[in-house]
């Protein structure tokens, strides 16, 4: 029985040698001085010929089971030693993932364009079609045609850029766009028109060249209410469900009823404030019932049709929404406040 | 305009809270907002100057005696419009003025025991010229702040919108306020007799003057006004001058009704109203020369022009201390004649305001006898003489409101019981008929009120817009158009969004300077009025506008500049909407980062190549895969790093790099590209226009792509190396490969070498594909012998070997 103990003690060596072993050469190496063509278990299988038959079994037996325990462990071993050889090796080219990032930085949006595009879609939503018109207009369509004729006080309202062309003016408010609409396309008409226009106004608040998105709803049985209505809708979509409206009777030469329509001040919330000039109300746009004279002027029949028509400045409601506190901001086009704006 | 309540209150009985009366004003169409008449301030009394006398020892006072008719004060003043026998008000010891409280001071040798007061320091303008005299007529001893309703009065200041011309007065806010709170306006007339005995000689000679007439008023006496008339003037915003002129100022704001007094001793001959000669030259009381027209309206005389008609009265017959006799006109002119020559000559009177919103010409005669009665009262004139010529007279129009009207318009059922209760609130006679009302237009609202839906606009703002309960209605579907070319430009935007460029809004108006500095000829088309020089040329390319952009980053030391606009350009017959990039500097201002064997930088530069890549991306991303670029020739690019974009032979764009001697002008990075897109044209016709030389029309028209076969063959790949000489285009070879071999499906560029002899080498890297059949080998290279002799052939190429 003395190659059984041979064996077990071989067991315990080796067994104890791998343990210690960290590299895979040294695995190699040991691997061969165990199970080698010369290594110490071929050994003691060759001199199992010298062993009484009765125990040959057992101890072949024996060997070959410690022989299959020492290949299960090398492999073992083999694959810890290189996981931790890969793992260092990963280790080793770790990334500082707080480094900056190498792509294009995405770009900002300018607040009042974007402001532009969210108020011309969700009227696109509702169904209203976009129309566009120049910005260098005939003077019959930005003011005879919309009820405000020559020598008249309402074209005070609008203090007008002219331009080096006869009959033509910078546009004072995309209202033409109705006009140019009116005059190519029959009714049913919903169109919304955003655009850029152009006032004389020298002064802080003011900007020479501003945006305006007009509305025009023609139909039969297009009422006030209804008009009440969209704009409700379109109040509460921008500024939250539970923004306080107001319509104040006013006027405006191509509509008739007039409104100015009022919100509660989103800054002061209606208790009054520098924005509100403490009314707790900010006048956020202009609207009313298309004047018949308008509707005379595109032929439109006026005991058919109704129709309203709304406009609003951008850029008065991109301020109030972003709270930027002075229009010529806007125009600056400096990058750091460009920027702040980015993905609103 | 300025009103205070307490005038208001003597044309309707109301003891509403001047607030609500406010609130319901702007509720029914009259912006209002609503102030208290000063605060009461204690230790205020009235008192009497008795002596006035040039500070001995200190320039520019005035030693003065005051009395309360008890007690004599001693006063030290600095207001050089101190006099004798005026009734100022003095702040005791003890009052508060302007957060300082008054005690005695030494001036020199004298000491004054308070303070006379200006209304600046009362808190009732931003700035005064000297102190309020309340004139000789004003009691003395009394608490000056109860004297002034300091704290007590509220004014009304209302912004009327154009057509409410009715509203400019007291009158007519009281009647727009009884009809608010259904009240009963109440009507004082004067009492006058004219005499007949010296009718003065008027003639209208123009069309325009609807209404004349003029009262001759003898033996005036120009004095102050009484303290009566003054306070409310000043209550009014508005400055006492002397009786004569008070009065007429104070009718115009009570009535709406503008008057002008002339002194009648310097009118030489008869009056006429009439035309203006062209050329006449005319002074004014704001002294200024005005060269008139025609088409203006002014009073003369035989000799000369007396006033601008409805507008301004002349220096030349101005009533003054010394005037004895007025001539007292009251007119009505024509609103748009008034507005047309206000506007040319720049002048804005209350007088021509009224004018032009228009003025209620039947009560002409009421507002001008309660002018005579004043004038009667307070300067002792006696009226001699008369004439009145009313040449067109108003008829009131009648105008009928059917109730369906009204509902069709509001969508409201407002009966006509309730429209007729409405109307005649508004002093609109008004009856009821079957289908509705029928009202007659009274003369204040003939401007107005012409048409049936001005009605609806009455009633609907009396009944009050805002209650009117919303209606949700449904966009007709037959009205629904794809917004195309919105979704086209929303698109564009988003691209550059996403591809780092940051969105920038200029003006479409610019300098001419920006466009010599440039070597571009300046646009045509220019703003006339314009309020800045550098901001009156209609720009027709977005590069002069994005260049500034540069060049306001640079000032804050914002050097990596990438932007872009979609904005318009203007030409003569159009406008272009153009998308137009900027970019200068790096994209990514980076690091370096060296580790062992690895190393790599994150900086990168723009440059021409990724410019390039940038617009063509674009491009692509609308499905505009094949386009073409040419050398472009234009004064501010380098001509040899810049090019023309064309699709379909379309030019439709540029971009390139700045040229260096440009940007060193213009100070301005040499790596700076710009480049711009022709998107739409914008026709100012009514017809679109649809011409070809833009990417949304090219976009519309361009075919939907259809299914392609997947290749069932694998490629076989080639790897091809020509000598060509160094200005050899690499995009004519590649082009030229796929056009000359069917079978190369796929040219990829992968190494360019300058030889150094004037050659250069280019590889590429060619696919072969058959659609039916695998390509051998020996297929293959015949294939590509085939091409390379074709190449050889028709380009100045040779296979490198
Ligand atoms: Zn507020």
């Amino acid at each position: 029985m003395e190659l059984k103990k041979e064996l077990e003690a071989l067991k315990g060596d080796y067994e104890k040698k791998f343990e210690e072993i960290n590299n895979l050469q040294e695995l190699q190496k040991l691997k061969a001085e165990l199970l080698g063509k010369k290594g110490k278990i071929t050994q003691v299988l060759k001199n199992l010929k010298n062993v009484p038959p009765e125990e040959r079994k057992e101890i072949g037996k024996l060997a070959n089971q410690i022989k299959q325990f020492f290949e299960d462990l090398i492999k073992a071993k083999e694959q810890s030693i290189k996981d931790k050889l890969l793992e260092e090796e990963l280790k080793k080219s770790q990334i500082d993932i707080t480094l900056p990032p190498f792509w294009i930085e995405a770009g900002a949006p300018h607040v009042v364009k974007e402001t532009l595009k969210e108020i011309t879609d969700i009227f696109v939503t509702m169904g209203f079609s976009v129309a566009e018109g120049p910005e260098v207009e005939r003077e019959e369509y930005n003011f005879d045609m919309l009820n405000i004729p020559k020598d008249h006080p309402a074209r005070d309202m609008q203090d007008t850029f002219f331009i080096n062309k006869e009959g033509y003016v910078l546009r004072t408010h995309t209202s033409p766009v109705q006009i140019r609409t009116m005059l190519t396309k029959k009714p049913p008409i919903a169109i919304v028109a955003p655009g850029r226009v152009y006032r004389k106004d020298a002064d802080p608040t003011h900007s020479p060249m501003f945006h305006q998105i007009e509305g025009l709803f023609v139909d039969e049985n297009v009422t006030f209410k209804d008009l009440k209505g969209i704009l409700k809708k379109f109040l509460e979509t921008v500024f939250g469900e539970n923004i306080s409206i107001r319509l104040r009777p006013s006027y405006f030469p191509f509509t008739e009823p007039s409104v100015e329509v009022d919100i509660g001040c989103t800054v002061c919330g209606g208790e009054g404030c520098r924005v509100c000039k403490s009314t707790g109300w900010l006048e956020i746009l202009g609207a009313g019932m298309v004047d018949p004279n308008v509707f005379e002027a595109v032929g439109i029949d006026t005991e058919k049709y109704t129709g309203f028509a709304f406009g609003l400045g951008i850029e008065r409601i991109a301020m109030l929404k972003y709270r930027i506190p002075d229009i010529r901001l806007l125009f600056t086009n400096d990058l750091r406040f460009n920027t702040q704006f980015k993905g609103i | 305009m300025k009103v205070p309540y307490s005038w208001i209150k003597e044309f309707v009985d109301i003891e509403e809270d001047p607030n609500i009366v406010a609130e319901r004003l702007n509720e029914t169409g009259l912006e209002t907002t609503v102030e208290k008449f000063g605060e009461y301030i204690p230790n205020l009394i009235t008192v009497r100057i008795t002596s006035v006398k040039k500070h001995p020892e200190k320039d520019k006072l005035f030693v003065c005696e005051a009395t309360d008719g008890q007690k004599t004060y001693q006063i030290i003043t600095g207001a050089d419009n101190v006099k004798e026998n005026q009734v100022v008000i003095l702040a005791k010891e003890g009052a508060v003025i302007k957060g300082q409280e008054i005690k005695p001071v030494k001036f020199g040798s004298f000491e004054s025991e308070g303070m006379f007061l200006s209304l600046e320091e009362l808190g009732l303008e931003d700035e005064s010229e000297g102190i309020l005299l309340l004139g000789e007529d004003a009691p003395i001893g009394v608490d000056a702040s109860k004297l002034l309703n300091l704290g007590e009065d509220y004014i009304f200041e209302v912004e009327i919108t154009p057509n409410r011309g009715d509203a400019l007065s007291v009158k007519g806010l009281a009647r727009e306020i009884a009809a608010i709170f259904n009240k009963k306006r109440k009507e004082i007339n004067p009492n006058v007799s004219i005499g007949k005995e010296k009718n003065p000689q008027i003639s209208v000679e123009t069309e325009k003057v609807n209404r004349y007439r003029g009262i001759v008023i003898e033996n005036v006496e120009v004095k102050d006004s009484p303290f009566e008339i003054k306070l409310k003037l000043i209550k009014s915003g508005q400055k006492p001058i002397n009786n004569v002129v008070d009065i007429t100022n104070y009718i115009l704001l009570q009535e709406g009704q503008p008057l002008h007094a002339f002194d009648l001793d310097k009118i030489e001959g008869q009056i006429h109203v009439r035309n203006a000669k062209e050329g006449e030259v005319f002074v004014a009381l704001d002294g200024n020369e005005y060269n008139l027209k025609e088409t203006d309206i002014v009073i003369a005389d035989d000799k000369k022009v007396l006033a601008l008609g409805g507008i301004i009265g002349g220096e030349n017959s101005k009533v003054d201390e010394n005037t004895k006799h007025v001539l007292l006109e009251a007119a009505h002119f024509e609103p748009s004649a008034i507005r047309k020559t206000a506007k040319r000559l720049g002048i804005n009177t209350e007088s021509s305001y009224r004018f032009e919103r228009g003025v209620d010409i039947e009560s002409l005669p009421l507002a001008q006898d309660k002018a005579v009665e004043l004038i009667e009262k307070i300067a002792s004139g006696k009226p001699v003489g008369e004439k009145e010529i009313y040449q067109n007279v108003y008829t009131p129009k009648t105008i009928k409101l059917r109730e369906k009207t009204t509902k069709r318009v509001l969508g409201e059922n407002i009966p006509k019981e309730e429209a007729c209760e409405i109307l005649n609130r508004l002093e609109i006679p008004t009856q009821e008929v079957e289908d509705g009302t029928v009202s007659q237009i009274p003369a204040f609202r003939a401007y107005d009120l012409q048409r049936e839906i001005d009605l609806v606009e009455e009633v609907g703002r009396l009944k009050g817009l805002n209650n009117l309960e919303e209606t949700y209605p449904a966009v007709p579907t037959l009205s629904y158009e794809k917004p195309e070319w919105y979704m086209f430009e929303q698109k564009t935007r988003q691209f550059f969004l996403d591809n780092g460029l940051n969105e920038v809004l200029t003006y479409t108006f610019v300098g001419e300077e920006i466009y010599n500095k440039l070597g571009l000829t300046p646009p045509n088309l220019r703003i006339v009025n314009y309020i800045l020089k550098s901001q009156s040329v209609m720009r027709d390319n977005l590069t002069v506008s994005l260049i500034d952009v540069l060049k306001e980053n640079l000032r804050h030391q914002t050097k990596d500049v990438a932007v872009f606009e979609i904005s318009s350009a203007f030409f003569d017959d159009l406008e272009e909407i153009r998308a137009g990039i900027l970019v200068s500097g790096k994209i990514i201002d980076g690091y370096r980062y060296t580790k062992e064997k690895t190393t790599f930088s994150t900086d990168l530069q723009w440059d021409f190549l990724k410019v390039k890549g940038l617009l063509l991306s674009y491009l692509a991303s609308l499905g505009f895969k094949d386009a073409e670029l040419q050398s472009a020739d234009l004064p501010f690019l380098n001509r040899y790093e810049s090019a023309d974009i064309f699709i379909d032979g379309k030019n439709v764009g540029f971009f390139g790099k700045v040229h260096p001697k440009k940007a060193e002008e213009l100070k301005i990075p040499k790596n700076t590209y710009v480049g711009e897109l022709k998107l739409k044209p914008v026709s100012r016709e009514l017809q679109p226009l649809e011409k070809e030389d833009y990417l949304f029309t090219l976009y519309k028209r361009r075919k939907t792509p259809a299914f392609q076969p997947l290749p069932k063959f694998p490629p076989v790949k080639r790897d091809l190396a020509f000598e060509v000489p160094e200005d050899f285009e690499v995009g004519k070879l590649i082009h030229e490969i796929k056009n000359s071999c069917k079978f190369a499906k796929k040219v990829k560029l992968f190494d360019v070498y300058y030889l150094g002899n004037g050659k250069k080498s280019v590889a590429v890297s060619v696919e072969f594909n058959a659609d039916d059949r695998n390509l051998s080998d020996e297929e293959v290279n015949s294939i590509v012998e085939e091409l390379i002799k074709e190449l050889e052939e028709r380009l100045d190429v040779k296979l490198r070997t």
